[in-house]
Order: structure tokens, then C-alpha cells, then sequence
């Protein structure tokens, strides 16, 4: 891990050359002199955990941000970029995280929109994008409206805008977070196909096995400084970058131990459920979860995942099917029986559902929990008082005072106070959706430790989650979904990585369709 | 090239919000004597005139307080909707809707002992107010239509119904054949407490007091907050939404309602198509002034009166009633504005774009 050899005079200058970025927000220190340079032709990764500082300095490139100090090289040439278009005219294009396409035009509509003459003549327009989407062999229909596309084939509208702008230099920002394993297969093959045609790829990733599936070169960000600068993948592998990434603590929590499964305790049989269009979102699942067990269910984003927790924690009515906890039939329950009888639910939507913005640190604690503080008609604000200060000890959650609204407090912190009171209520299960997502290393680990330990005192915990290594490490039996139904069942220790993916897609391997 | 934005806050500044009214009232000031002196007036006595008409003595204590009277009630009626997210706006015709009905047992009680009467008047007030929000309620919690509408349209209907009463059923036949309905009868008015303030000045600051307590210290309240912060939070925390809409919409028009009852057992001679006279917009001013708290709503309404009060009494002076209007509305501008700097401040950032930290987590 030798500092590369900067200002080395070479033949053809580097296509981006960051050096000495700084780049403060009030509170956070986004880039601390970052460096980074990127050869021309080349798929080149950008690694780091959450907050490393990745996005802020792919803003600095794109011209979203302007550096407080550093500099911008492009081609050789030092640039100021003073918004995305000045980057753009430099041959720099950013594919979002979000997408930014307008659902009720077509392809080629959004394509060429911003950037195409006056009077657009359709079929010329249509054809002209068919053409580009071809030399670079990405699958697409330009009259098609972008509503109807699946994630995978907006994002390669998005790529799409920035070729027909004709960026050379073309950032893409954790581009697999939305898409399939084989639908990321597909984009790396289209990226490596850029770079043979002598663009440049910045590709933001913390998947390592993408990383050395498909780039060249890697640097990792760690605190927003460049801990390793274009490190040459083929001569390294993940476990070393992984390292890097985190520094010394363990990339992923270790295996829990073992423990015999004891009775079940959740059991949901034949659930149906629509979704918020009021189509069938759930085709009869059945899923058991046994005393001191975790449950994983894997699957890609909006395939009925998101509808089951719901479901099970009484928040959308079902439409067939039954759920029982202990024995006891919570199917028509209202969300407040559930959580008497010891459902707790961790919603994907820590925000709008598991807590209330504007409220307080203390208002928010005794969510579940306020028709026990009562005196007479008022709240024990006392005792919710205390109740919260415990919450916020046991579960170390960082605050100010506790009559501040709660919105001023960081994503792992608000996370601990809502797993926190969940957690409380002395749960027999635990229903827990993407607990972990956006949250920093450690904000991931103590969430995860903290379900272990529910597991160890023998509670049923159903997790759902998106990052198939938080599966693979913590789950004791591993569902897929897919189209509304549980389409296999892996146990986690033998499963490959491969055949799971195949699942998420529908591709349901029959050898292992139970393993 | 920099250029400033504004910043939320951490931390709402505290006493961020009286601070705002004094800095308002100040720059409104400033700009005003511009305008009084371009209208040919000596602002200093202008203004001295206004503060001697709201606050000088005890007198203009009383006309303020009677003032503050239906414009706290009515600030408190949209802020208690406005605790659960709901924007009731139809509290004009609330207060049309409660005098109506304080106007009716007036009619029919005109013998029954005076304490009899005007509590009766007030309670067929609430339920006047109550039942125009009745519609608005049951619509938004059966089928989700946006209250916002159909209590604004309601303000038409229940003015329209008074104008019919006065030129119809209702009209005084000693009136000499003019739109009138008859004079209260003397039993039908509130007590005097001191001045010309009448006893509905306590009647609402009891009733401010009563729902200021019950949204912040009760579990009902507590529900009504969550409730208003996030609909789906609620949901998840079990609070049933529908009964919830229901009650307080209903709630929020008895207090409009109320209203309406105060100021005509208090401070009109009869039911009249102006009685209200923009007491119920003004309440939607008067609540976001208080951050729709409804503890805060009698402290603006207080300012809110004196400000009404003096600005009204200039015009004796010659000040023309648009130059006192356009004063009033300076002074509202300024404390809106400045209320604004408690919760955010003003930010000096370079570049076209907005810039937030991304820290690449999803919040």
C-alpha cells in the first residue's frame, strides 16, 4: 500500500485528479484532504464505509459542491466547477443515487431532456438514443414511459443522459444499491464496455465483491481522508480492502453461537395482503419462527418484503391467511394487542412510522408505552421521564436534553432509541425491518449485537433485510422472497451466495429449493 | 459570489417567540413613520395615540381584552386542529354558526333567569360551531377529503344563513321594515368585569388554559401530538385515527362556536351579518403565530388585539383607515418574520446550489 506516485510526469494526464480536498459542513468534516486519481480508461473504485466522505467528494467532482480547498484537475487541466453544468461541459457526468427522471416521459424524452434542440422530433429523437443505447450495449426501448421500468432499466437512463451529454468522465454513486445481483452483473459488463472505448468510470461502491468483479483500480476513504489511493484490484483482495475500509475493528459481526431453537413462536400461514396501489402484494406466505432463532428474509426491494412486516405488526389488513403468536390468533389484533402480547416491530421507516419528528426524546420514548403512564387523564411525565433516561442509558443513545425535538438527533442514535423501546417491552418477537441501513459501522453493530442478544434470551426474531452479509451472518434460516411469495429457503452456513441470488430473482434452483 | 439562505436551527431559540414580536413591532415601526410621514402625519403622535388607545389605561385595557376575546378563541380553535395537522379555516362560519345558535335560545329564553340564560346561550353556541364542523369531520376521517376545503366553503353557507335570518324569520317587526333581528334581552348578556371588558375575558382564559393543558400534559393530548407529527406514527402506536379527526374537528368548531356566543352575549347588541368581521381568519394568524400551541394563543391574541385597537383608533385622528391597515399588517409582517429567525437563521453560502452535509445515510 504505497502512496501512488503523484505529480509523476506522464505521458497522457490522469482523466481526475482530486488532490488536498477539504471539504467542512457546520458540525462535519466531510473531506479532510482527500486525494484521488483516476486513469483514463479505467473502472476505477471508490471505497468507504457510510460518512466516509464518498458522496461529499463525488459532489466536488460533479460540481454540486465547491471545495474549501484543494484542487480539480480534469485531463490535466485545473478546473472551478461552479455547478454540475460547468462539470458536465468538462465532460464529467454524475449518475445519482436517486434517480432524477420524469416518470410520465419516455425514454428518449428524458434522455435528451435539458439537452436536446428546440423542436424535438420524436422518431428522430427515439432513434438517436437506440443508437447510443446500443453502442453500449444498454438493453433499452426509448418510447417506453420510464413508470414502467423496472429499477434496473432507469438506471441505465440515467447512464444514458449522461452519454448523450457526452461525458467522458462518468461518476456512478453506489449504482447497485437498486438493482439484482444479476441485473449489477449486467451493469459491470456495460461499464467495462465504456472503459474499452476510452471513458472513465468512478464507481462508488462498499460491495466488495463488485469491486473486484469489475474495476481496475480502487481507493478507499476512511474520516473523509484517502487511506489508500488506486490500489490495483487484481492485486489485492476484499478481505484487504475490507480492512481498509474499517480500519482494525472486524468488517462484520461474528457468527453468533448457536442456539437449539425452542418452540415456535410466530407463525404466519397463508398471508395475502395488497399494496399501496391496492394490488396483491403478498400470494400466501407462510413462514414459522421458533423461540431463540433469526429468520432472515432476503429479496429486492419491492417484492412483498416491506408488506409482510406490516402485516405481522397489524399495520395493512390482510386479505387471507392467519398470524399466531404463541398460540394465540393475532390475525384481526390492532397494532397495539400485538405489542401487548409481545410483538415488537422495528419499521423500515424509522421517520415517518417508528417515531414522530416533532416530538421530544421523552415523547417519543413512551410511544408504546404512554397508556401505562397515566394519572388520571394526564401523562406521568415523571415517570415517562425516567422511563426515557433509562432507554437512553441502557441503550447509549446520544442526545441532547430530553424535551428537544428528536429530529436533531444522527441516524444511529434514533435507531438505538426506537430498537431501544421496542426492545423494553420484554418482546417474545421481533419483527425488524432493514434495522441497520444507513447506519454507520458502529450505529450497524450495536443494532445487530442487540438482536443477537434478544435471540440468546430466546426470542423469536424475524429480520428483513436488503445486505445479504447481515443475512448470511446473523440468520439461523434464510428465506427469499420474490413476487409476493417465499421462493426458497437456504440455510445460511452452506448457502452460496450464487444460488441465493438466483432466488431473488425468481430463479429457483430445485436442488435447493430446501436446503 | 455569496449569498444568504436559511438554516434551520438545532435548537429552536428559547423566548425565540416574544423576542420576535418585539424586534416585528420595532422594524414595523420604523417603516411606518416612512409612511405616516409621507401621508402628511407626525408619527410620534400617531403612535402615542395608539398605545393610548390599546394599553394607556385602564379603559383601553378593557376594549383590548374584549378584542382579545374572539380572537384568542378563534386562534385557539384553528391551533387545536392544527396540534392533530388538521387546518380548520371555516372558523369564521363557526362563529356565525355559534352566535346563531346562542341567538336562538336567546329568542326562546328571554324570561329564565340571566345566569340560566347565557349559560345556555353558550353551550347552544358550542354546539352551533360544533355541528359546521361536523360535515368537514366526518368527510376527513370516513374518506380523507381535505378539510381545508370544506370548512373554507362552510364560512359562505353559515354567513349566508344569518343574512336569510336577519332579512327573514328573524327580522325585528319594530325594526321600520330594516334587516335587523331584535336587541338581546338584557338577561342574555355576559356581566360586566371591569370597564367595558366583560366576563368572557375569563371564560377564554379559562378555556385557552383548559386545552393548552389538555394538548401538552394529557394522553389525549399526547395522541393529538403524535397524531399531528406523523399520521402513520400514530397508526403504528395503535391511536385511532378516524375518532381522533372526528372529535377534534368537532372540538375545534364548539370552540369557534364559543366564540361566537362570547361576542354577541358579550359585545354586540344582535346578531348581525358582521359580527364575526374576520375574527376567524384573523385565529389562523393568531395560531401560527403561536406555533399552534394552544397555550401560546392568548398571548398573541393579546398583542394581536392592542394592535387592532390602537390601529383602529388613529383614524379619529384623520389617519386614513388604508394607511392604519397597511400599519397593522407591517406590525403582523415584522413578527412573522422575526418569528421565522427564532427557528432558522440566516446563512451566508457561496455557489448557486444548496449544500447539505451527505453523510450517505438515509434519514
Amino acid at each position: 500500500m504505497n502512496p501512488p506516485p503523484d505529480d509523476a510526469p506522464t505521458a497522457t494526464p490522469p482523466a481526475v485528479e482530486l488532490s488536498g480536498i477539504w471539504k467542512r459542513f457546520p458540525g462535519v468534516v466531510a473531506n479532510a484532504g482527500a486525494n484521488l486519481t483516476v486513469r483514463t480508461g479505467t473502472v476505477h473504485a471508490v471505497l468507504g464505509e457510510n460518512g466516509a466522505g464518498k458522496s461529499t467528494l463525488m459532489n466536488v467532482l460533479s460540481g454540486v459542491y465547491r471545495p474549501d480547498e484543494g484542487e480539480v484537475r480534469i485531463d490535466g487541466v485545473v478546473h472551478h466547477f461552479r455547478s454540475p453544468s460547468d462539470a458536465l461541459a468538462a465532460g464529467v457526468g454524475m449518475v445519482h443515487q436517486e434517480f432524477r427522471l420524469v416518470p410520465s416521459f419516455t425514454v428518449a424524452e428524458n434522455v435528451v431532456l435539458g439537452a436536446a434542440e428546440r423542436i424535438v422530433r420524436r422518431q428522430a429523437v427515439e432513434s438517436a438514443v437506440g443508437e447510443l443505447a446500443e453502442r453500449f450495449g444498454l438493453a433499452t426501448e426509448p418510447d417506453r414511459p420510464v413508470w414502467q421500468l423496472s429499477m434496473g432499466e432507469r438506471q441505465r437512463v440515467e447512464i444514458l443522459k449522461a452519454l448523450w451529454r457526452d461525458a467522458r468522465i462518468l461518476i456512478l454513486d453506489e449504482p447497485t444499491a437498486v438493482l439484482t445481483p444479476g441485473e449489477a452483473d449486467e451493469l459491470g459488463r456495460i461499464l467495462r464496455h465504456m472503459a474499452d472505448d476510452d471513458r472513465t468510470v468512478v464507481f462508488i461502491s462498499h460491495k466488495l465483491h463488485e469491486v473486484t468483479g469489475f474495476c481496475d483500480e480502487a481507493t478507499v476513504l476512511r474520516g473523509g481522508e484517502t487511506v489508500a489511493a488506486s490500489l490495483p484490484v487484481s492485486e489485492t483482495d476484499s478481505s484487504a480492502l475490507a480492512g481498509l475500509m474499517v480500519g482494525s475493528s472486524p468488517v462484520i459481526s461474528e457468527r453468533p453461537p448457536p442456539v437449539v431453537a425452542g418452540g415456535p413462536k410466530l407463525e404466519v400461514v397463508g398471508l395475502g395482503c395488497l399494496d399501496d396501489r391496492g394490488l396483491q402484494a403478498l400470494h400466501g406466505v407462510d413462514l414459522t419462527v421458533r423461540a431463540g432463532e433469526i429468520v432472515g428474509i432476503a429479496g429486492v426491494a419491492g417484492n412483498g418484503q416491506r408488506e409482510l412486516a406490516q402485516a405481522i405488526a397489524g399495520l395493512r389488513p390482510t386479505t387471507a391467511g392467519t398470524v399466531h403468536m404463541d398460540g394465540m390468533d393475532l390475525t384481526a389484533a390492532t397494532p397495539r394487542q400485538r405489542f401487548g402480547a409481545g410483538l415488537a416491530y422495528i419499521p423500515e421507516d424509522r421517520m415517518g412510522v417508528g417515531l414522530a419528528p416533532r416530538l421530544s426524546v421523552t415523547d417519543n420514548a413512551i410511544l408504546r408505552t404512554y397508556p401505562t403512564h397515566r394519572r388520571g387523564p394526564f401523562l406521568d411525565y415523571e415517570a415517562a421521564v425516567a422511563h426515557c433516561q433509562d432507554l437512553v442509558e441502557r441503550f447509549a443513545v446520544r442526545t441532547g436534553p430530553l424535551d428537544q425535538p428528536i429530529a436533531g438527533l444522527s441516524g444511529g442514535n434514533l435507531q438505538r432509541l426506537l430498537v431501544g423501546r421496542e426492545l423494553s417491552g420484554r418482546p417474545r418477537v421481533v419483527v425488524a425491518a432493514q434495522p441497520t441501513r444507513g447506519l454507520d459501522v458502529q450505529g450497524v453493530k450495536a443494532i445487530q449485537d442487540l438482536l443477537v442478544a434478544e435471540r440468546g434470551a430466546g426470542v423469536a426474531i424475524l429480520l428483513i433485510s436488503e445486505d445479504l452479509d447481515e443475512l448470511l451472518t446473523l440468520t439461523d434460516r434464510l428465506l427469499v422472497m420474490h413476487g409476493g411469495r417465499v421462493v426458497a429457503e437456504f440455510d445460511p452456513e452452506l448457502a452460496v451466495r450464487h444460488e441465493i441470488g438466483e432466488a431473488m430473482v425468481g430463479h429457483v434452483p430445485t436442488s435447493s429449493a430446501s436446503a | 459570489m455569496r449569498r444568504p439562505v436559511l438554516a434551520r436551527r438545532d435548537r429552536v431559540l428559547r423566548g425565540g417567540q416574544p423576542l420576535a414580536f418585539g424586534v416585528g413591532l420595532v422594524v414595523a415601526l420604523v417603516v411606518g413613520v416612512f409612511l405616516l410621514v409621507g401621508s402628511g402625519h407626525d408619527p410620534l403622535r400617531v403612535y402615542a395615540r395608539m398605545f393610548d388607545a390599546s394599553l394607556g389605561d385602564p379603559q383601553a385595557w378593557s376594549v383590548t381584552l374584549n378584542r382579545a376575546v374572539p380572537l384568542g378563541l378563534a386562534g385557539l380553535a384553528v391551533a387545536v386542529a392544527g396540534s392533530m395537522g388538521l387546518w380548520n379555516i371555516g372558523a369564521e362560519g363557526q362563529i356565525m354558526a355559534g352566535a346563531i345558535g346562542a341567538a336562538w335560545v336567546a329568542r326562546i329564553g328571554g324570561g329564565w333567569p340571566g345566569p340560566v340564560l347565557v349559560t345556555a346561550m353558550l353551550a347552544a353556541a358550542v354546539v352551533g360551531g360544533g355541528l359546521l364542523a361536523l360535515g368537514p369531520a366526518i368527510a376527513r376521517a370516513r374518506i380523507g377529503v381535505n378539510e381545508i376545503i370544506t370548512t373554507l366553503m362552510l364560512n359562505e353557507v353559515a354567513i349566508r344563513l344569518v343574512q336569510w335570518l336577519v332579512h327573514g324569520r328573524w327580522k325585528d317587526p319594530d325594526s321600520h321594515n330594516f334587516p335587523l333581528a331584535p336587541m338581546l334581552p338584557d338577561n342574555g348578556r355576559l356581566p360586566t368585569l371591569f370597564e367595558r371588558a366583560h366576563v368572557g375575558v375569563v371564560l377564554a382564559g379559562i378555556v385557552i388554559a383548559l386545552f393548552g393543558l389538555a394538548v401538552s400534559r394529557t394522553a389525549w393530548g399526547y395522541e393529538l401530538r403524535v397524531a399531528g407529527s406523523s399520521g402513520a406514527t400514530a397508526r403504528y402506536a395503535g391511536i385511532s385515527l378516524k375518532r381522533k379527526v372526528l372529535t377534534v374537528m368537532v372540538l375545534s368548531g364548539g370552540v369557534a362556536g364559543f366564540a361566537g356566543g362570547v361576542e354577541l352575549s358579550g359585545n354586540a347588541d344582535r346578531i348581525t351579518e358582521g359580527l364575526s368581521n374576520g375574527f376567524g381568519f384573523a385565529g389562523i394568524i393568531v395560531a401560527a403565530l403561536a406555533l399552534m400551541r394552544p397555550s401560546g394563543v392568548a398571548a398573541v391574541a393579546l398583542f394581536f388585539g392592542a394592535v387592532q385597537i390602537g390601529g383602529q383608533s388613529i383614524q379619529t385622528m384623520g389617519v386614513s383607515s388604508s394607511v392604519s391597515t397597511i400599519l397593522q399588517a407591517l406590525i403582523l409582517f415584522g413578527a412573522i418574520a422575526a418569528g421565522v429567525l427564532g427557528r432558522y437563521r440566516i446563512q451566508m453560502v457561496a455557489g448557486d446550489t444548496v449544500e447539505r452535509p451527505s453523510t450517505g445515510a438515509e434519514s
